[in-house]
């Protein structure tokens, strides 16, 4: 800050510190709003997907972007699906939505997430090969918004068509599985790993005791758009 | 209002035996197919000796060694009705045909008495070679009811409760569960069961007991949907050399495909259904039936569609004729459509669809069906087909913002036996190795098909040691695996 010069010296001297306070303060603020714009600018991006989980979509640089695939991760119980299904109410709101399913899938509850269950086809697929045919043949018809499907253990030729396709139609290809293999890690844009972290139960103990919800740690492992590296805490909740 | 009705009992069965004519064994079953079939009628007689509708061919043919098999031909069947229904012209215009086997004629305006119709209607089926039974009442079920009692039996207006209390319960079209379940209460006949008070009932046996109340009484409030006359659209090719490669077939299909667009397009019709036939040098001949789940004119995507079930199939021998029909035809020609950008296309839906079901089989495309309560829904699948509704503007404007709420999801395991330590009846280790449960939650008591077979378990959430969250059951003692929550 420059310093008065001529009659009052000692009144400029008194000034700065105001001046200077507010310059760090201005500082601040500033950004504190680029960062703010920055992550407004993110959250509307057109070309990524949300999560449906704030904290999560924040971890993901704004959600995971469509024309990309991306791994949920992790244990048997480790929350993946409740994530998934919230990307399904959202991929069923704006239009069909594919579910390739190797026998897991509990439609009631994702008719509780909100998913709209006469926009989403399910296929029963037992084996591999089946599973990355049946997304082979949604993504090049390019009318499905988001494939739903067990991250199998296939050649990388395979999932390099998967990724060439799903580029192509602007989809967003979701593969759920305890982990990746390098084949599927390595084509895919996004990886996330999963696990529950803090069980909440109703308070009541005994025979009329319920599963209240659970909050789930998501640790982004692999994330092409931002740095990877990032954690988020969500929780889900019975209705 | 008075109707009629000709109804034909066992009418597939009718058909086999009437193409057989040869054949006068009194024993005899109708399959649905030769190989790994199932028997889906049979003579009086083949019943007495054992043989129920369901059983696999092989227990049919064990239980009455001595019948005849006869196969079900679709075909067949669906245009001996065709014909019966065109003979039926001749006493009413008005023909709701109800089933193969079942049509009700609207009589009003027609002169004579309801005796004079049925003469009528007799003489008029007098050349189809299949044993009508003619009833006559007020409504369609009365009028099924009064051809089932007797041939030629006219049921007068509030004579209907009377007329329907005899007949079994059978007689209502539900499932054979169904039925046994009334019989264990003890409701045998229409008469019992409408002497049971409505509301109750209909509580009891859900929404559907409504409609079967009503008709115990008499009442049937179906609408009477007129048939629309067929209309035969259809284009071949054929002595115009061979195809052997598969440019070749598309070429030829292409030019099918044309024509019938024409035809449609002329009549300002859409298809439904179509049909392709393809005959070969050796003789082999190729049936394809693409079922359009929103009916269309659209070349392209009759093309695209017919296209993508061919893409599936081998040929022996070069192919020397093709032949494309559409029917189950339905006005107003092309749908304009109001797609946006960002809606999905139908036509693309329907080609994967169709794509889909060539590569993995019919079942491959299904959606979910939830029903049931909140503790134990149960579910079922049904073949997808996109919403009628997303054909007519922006599907956004149609679903339901998503809620905000994320419950947990449950993902079904294979359901397996499990080792379980209990500690004053709730689960304390689950697993081998043992894992200590840390929480738990229940029992809940689910009671399943409670009129059969008695079904009934405990179901308990468990957190074990290791974070991980299970739901496991308990039946019969044994304590098994349902699934994680994850």
């Amino acid at each position: 800050m420059p310093a008065s010069s001529g009659s009052a010296p000692a009144a400029a001297v008194a000034l700065s510190p105001h001046r200077e306070a507010f310059a760090q303060l201005k500082a601040g603020l500033d950004s504190r709003h680029q960062a703010t714009l920055a992550a407004r600018f993110a959250h509307s991006d057109p070309t990524l997907v949300s999560t449906g989980f704030e904290a999560l979509d924040s971890a993901l640089g704004g959600g995971l972007a469509r024309g990309t695939i991306a791994v949920f991760e992790g244990d048997v119980s480790s929350g993946r699906t409740s994530v998934a299904a919230r990307l399904l109410a959202a991929g069923t709101r704006g239009g069909f939505a594919a579910a390739i399913d190797d026998g897991t899938l509990y439609p009631p509850g994702f008719a509780a997430a909100g998913v709209s269950l006469e926009r989403l086809l399910v296929m029963p697929v037992s084996d591999p090969l089946g599973a990355v045919r049946a997304a082979d043949i949604l993504l090049r018809s390019r009318a499905f918004a988001m494939t739903l499907m067990p991250a199998v253990v296939v050649k990388s030729t395979l999932w390099a068509r998967l990724a060439s396709l799903t580029h192509h139609a602007g989809a967003l290809l979701l593969a759920l599985g305890e982990q990746a293999g390098n084949e599927l890690g390595y084509f895919a844009s996004a990886r996330v790993r999963f696990r529950i972290a803090n069980v909440q139960w109703t308070d009541t103990f005994g025979p009329f005791s319920q599963l209240a919800g659970y909050e789930i740690h998501a640790q982004v492992i692999k994330n092409k758009r931002a740095a990877p590296g990032t954690d988020a805490d969500i929780s889900v909740h019975a209705a | 209002m008075m109707l009629l009705c000709a109804h034909v009992p066992s009418y597939r069965l009718q058909v086999a035996l009437r193409e057989r004519a040869g054949v006068c064994n009194p024993s005899s079953i109708l399959a649905d197919q030769l190989q790994r079939g199932h028997a889906i009628d049979a003579t009086f007689q083949a019943k007495r000796e054992g043989v129920h509708i369901g059983m696999t061919l092989v227990q049919a043919q064990a239980a009455a060694p001595n019948a005849t098999v006869l196969v079900h031909d679709a075909e067949r069947c669906a245009q001996g009705w065709e014909d019966a229904l065109d003979a039926l012209d001749r006493v009413s215009p008005l023909i709701d045909s109800a089933s193969e086997g079942t049509a009700y004629l609207d009589m009003r305006g027609i002169a004579g008495a309801a005796h004079d119709w049925i003469a009528s209607a007799k003489e008029a089926l007098g050349e189809i070679d299949l044993s009508f039974r003619i009833g006559a009442a007020e409504n369609k079920f009365v009028a099924r009811a009064a051809a089932l009692v007797a041939d030629g039996t006219v049921c007068e207006a509030g004579e209907e409760r009377r007329l329907v209390a005899p007949l079994r319960v059978a007689v209502l079209d539900i499932e054979p569960e169904m039925i046994a379940r009334l019989e264990l209460l003890g409701i045998t006949t229409l008469g019992e069961l409408a002497a049971l008070p409505h509301g109750p009932f209909v509580r009891r046996f859900g929404r559907h007991a409504q409609r079967w109340h009503h008709n115990a009484q008499g009442i049937d409030r179906t609408p009477f949907l007129p048939r629309a006359h067929q209309l035969q659209i259809a284009a071949d090719l054929y002595g115009e050399g061979t195809v052997e490669h598969e440019e070749q077939v598309y070429f030829a299909l292409r030019m099918l495909v044309e024509r019938v667009h024409a035809d449609l397009d002329r009549l300002g019709k859409r298809a439904a259904l179509m049909h392709l036939q393809l005959e070969c040098e050796n003789g082999e001949e190729r049936k394809l039936a693409v079922r359009i789940a929103q009916p269309t004119a659209d070349r392209t995507m009759l093309f695209d569609l017919i296209r993508a079930n061919v893409e599936g199939l081998t040929f022996e021998a070069p192919i020397t004729g093709l032949r494309l029909r559409a029917s189950e035809l339905e006005s107003g020609g092309t749908p304009a459509t109001l797609f946006s950008g960002s809606d999905p296309d139908p036509r693309a839906v329907e080609v994967a669809l169709a794509r889909l079901e060539s590569a993995l089989g019919e079942a491959a495309t299904q959606a979910h069906l939830t029903a049931g309560n909140r503790l134990e829904s149960t579910f079922s699948y049904e073949r997808f087909t996109p919403a009628p509704h997303c054909a007519l503007g922006s599907v956004r404007e149609e679903v339901p913002a998503a809620p905000v709420i994320a419950p947990p999801q449950l993902r079904l395991l294979e359901v397996r036996e499990i080792d379980v330590v209990t500690v004053q009846d709730a689960p304390s280790f689950v697993g081998s190795p043992p894992q200590t449960v840390i929480r738990c939650a229940g029992p809940w008591r689910i009671d399943e098909s409670w009129f059969e077979r008695r079904i009934v378990r405990d179901e308990y959430d468990v957190l074990l040691e290791d974070g991980s969250l299970y739901r496991i059951f308990r039946q019969g003692g044994r304590w098994y695996i349902r699934g994680a929550y994850d």
